[in-house]
């Protein structure tokens, strides 16, 4: 795994200017450009607060925040998975025909949602301040959660990018996965409303302590619960560990097989 | 510069063999694969059998052979796209593939984004790029040209302006498969020139062809590939005179 991490290393540069591609090739043509990066968010964020604040009244205190601040890592987490999935079979031409590292294509397409992802706290941080959510020193423990949802946004998608080459339904069966996955994730409500006979599920899902940790710092004004961030992960770590070992095994026939 | 010295091959392959499984009915779907579960009807074929091949440093070798004869497969090997069935290959120093020019090119950047582009997927920092990136937009001959999407290229300039990137990227050993043939006549003496001043600079060069001429005119040593096995390896003029009596040219 050394070898495979020394690699990816060496082709950096590869993968900076995939997720430069990836940023701003999106974009790239329409009238607004780069913008639609903050657009997209402010529009969602515009959306949420009109209908659950005039159509679907919900109780919970400032449903809209309680929502976005959850929504917005659901999205890198999900958005991530899903484009992973096709990574590698997108790009057969280039592995057909060049070396490099496959690990950097599933790579960029995580480090290109997590821009994104930072990007939107641009209107996050606004936005919360506008709805008069109170902002506390707990904020400093975003890197902390950052960094365990992307050891388990990469470990995810370095599994299913592989498996997609071998199992090409997998990119679309994904899709109504990571609904299901969204749906019992406490995303659109709040962790006290699930049944206890239904809770030990749910404390299988190691996206809920991820998306909790960042509703306690936004939302709530505190701290995370570090015992839970902090078995997940050591979880994760041995996750990763096992993606990448299971990627490095069978990429060996990807050239041969997509 | 001792370990150079004595390691002097710069390129090993030892008993090297290549195997393909061909699908009749490939099936890549996780229905299919549960249906016939054991039962996909797969053919095994030999693409290489036990090839060996020493490349001394600063030589040129053709690899020669009709279609189909593993040529282009034990380049693949070589550049590490493809993996071995058995067998190993050693390569000492940095290398690169000319299999298809211009590989990641983004149609609506400019010729000099995608030079970046390009360059960074064969493997190259950003400061490596930039000192060569005069030499790459000249080379190209895409005049101004270079600042515009390369979408609005003809496809005699995509290839120029990869074929540029390709050759300047300077590896110690370069990979190259048919795609000598680019760009009209003057680019093709222009792109033979920037070989044989690699070769000048003591660069090791394998070169995928069936055209016995290139090989004459090019390489030193040349191997023989039929069918997945050696035929004949040896001096560049004498293998490439044994070739050319087996296709029936004199």
């Amino acid at each position: 795994m050394g070898q495979q991490l020394k690699e990816i290393y060496l082709y950096r540069e590869m993968l900076k200017n995939l997720v430069a591609k990836e940023l701003r090739a999106r974009y790239k043509g329409s009238v607004l450009g780069f913008f639609w990066t903050f657009f997209n968010p402010l529009l969602m964020l515009i959306v949420y607060s009109v209908v659950f604040s005039f159509v679907m009244r919900v109780q919970t205190k400032n449903y809209a925040m309680f929502l976005f601040v959850a929504l917005l890592p659901w999205n890198y987490f999900a958005t991530s998975v899903l484009q992973g999935a096709a990574s590698l079979v997108q790009n057969s031409s280039l592995i057909k025909k060049i070396y490099f590292p496959r690990e950097v294509l599933p790579l960029s397409v995580v480090l290109t949602n997590l821009v994104n992802y930072l990007l939107s706290l641009l209107i996050l941080i606004p936005a919360l301040l506008i709805f008069k959510v109170e902002l506390t020193l707990a904020l400093i423990a975003f890197p902390a959660i950052l960094i365990v949802e992307t050891l388990l946004v990469a470990a995810l998608t370095f599994l299913v990018a592989i498996a997609n080459v071998y199992f090409r339904d997998l990119e679309h069966i994904m899709g109504v996965l990571m609904t299901a996955w969204f749906f019992l994730t406490p995303v659109l409500y709040p962790i006290d409303v699930i049944p206890q006979k239904a809770k030990f599920i749910f404390n299988l899902n190691p996206v809920t302590p991820i998306i909790e940790a960042y509703r306690s710092i936004f939302y709530a004004g505190k701290w995370p619960q570090w015992d839970a961030l902090g078995y997940l992960t050591l979880g994760l770590l041995v996750l990763v560990i096992i993606s990448l070992a299971a990627f490095g095994r069978f990429q060996k026939t990807v050239a041969e097989e997509i | 510069m001792i370990n150079e010295f004595f390691n002097a091959n710069v390129v090993e392959i030892k008993d090297l063999w290549k195997k393909f499984q061909v699908y009749q009915d490939k099936t890549n779907s996780l229905k299919e694969r549960i249906i016939f579960w054991g039962r996909q009807r797969t053919e095994e074929f030999w693409a290489l059998r036990n090839i060996n091949l020493a490349v001394p440093k600063g030589k040129t070798i053709g690899l020669i052979g009709r279609n189909g004869s593993g040529k282009s497969t034990l380049l693949k090997i070589i550049s590490r796209i493809l993996y071995p069935t058995q067998g190993e290959v050693k390569v000492r120093g940095k290398l690169s593939t000319l299999l298809e020019l211009g590989a990641g090119f983004h149609p609506d950047f400019t010729g000099r984004e995608n030079i970046f582009l390009n360059a960074s997927i064969l493997g190259f920092t950003r400061k490596e790029i930039k000192e060569r990136l005069n030499d790459i937009i000249e080379f190209a001959e895409l005049g101004d040209f270079i600042d515009n999407p390369v979408r609005n290229y003809s496809s005699g300039m995509y290839m120029r302006l990869g074929f540029a990137v390709a050759v300047h990227v300077d590896p110690d050993i370069l990979l190259i498969d048919e795609v000598l043939s680019v760009g009209d006549l003057a680019f093709q003496e222009k792109c033979l020139a920037r070989i044989r001043d690699m070769q000048k600079q003591g660069k090791t060069i394998i070169l995928v062809t069936h055209a016995p001429k290139q090989v004459e005119d090019l390489c030193d040593m040349a191997v023989w590939l039929d069918h997945g096995e050696e035929r004949l390896q040896g001096p560049a003029q004498e293998v490439a005179q044994a070739y050319k009596e087996f296709i029936g040219i004199t």
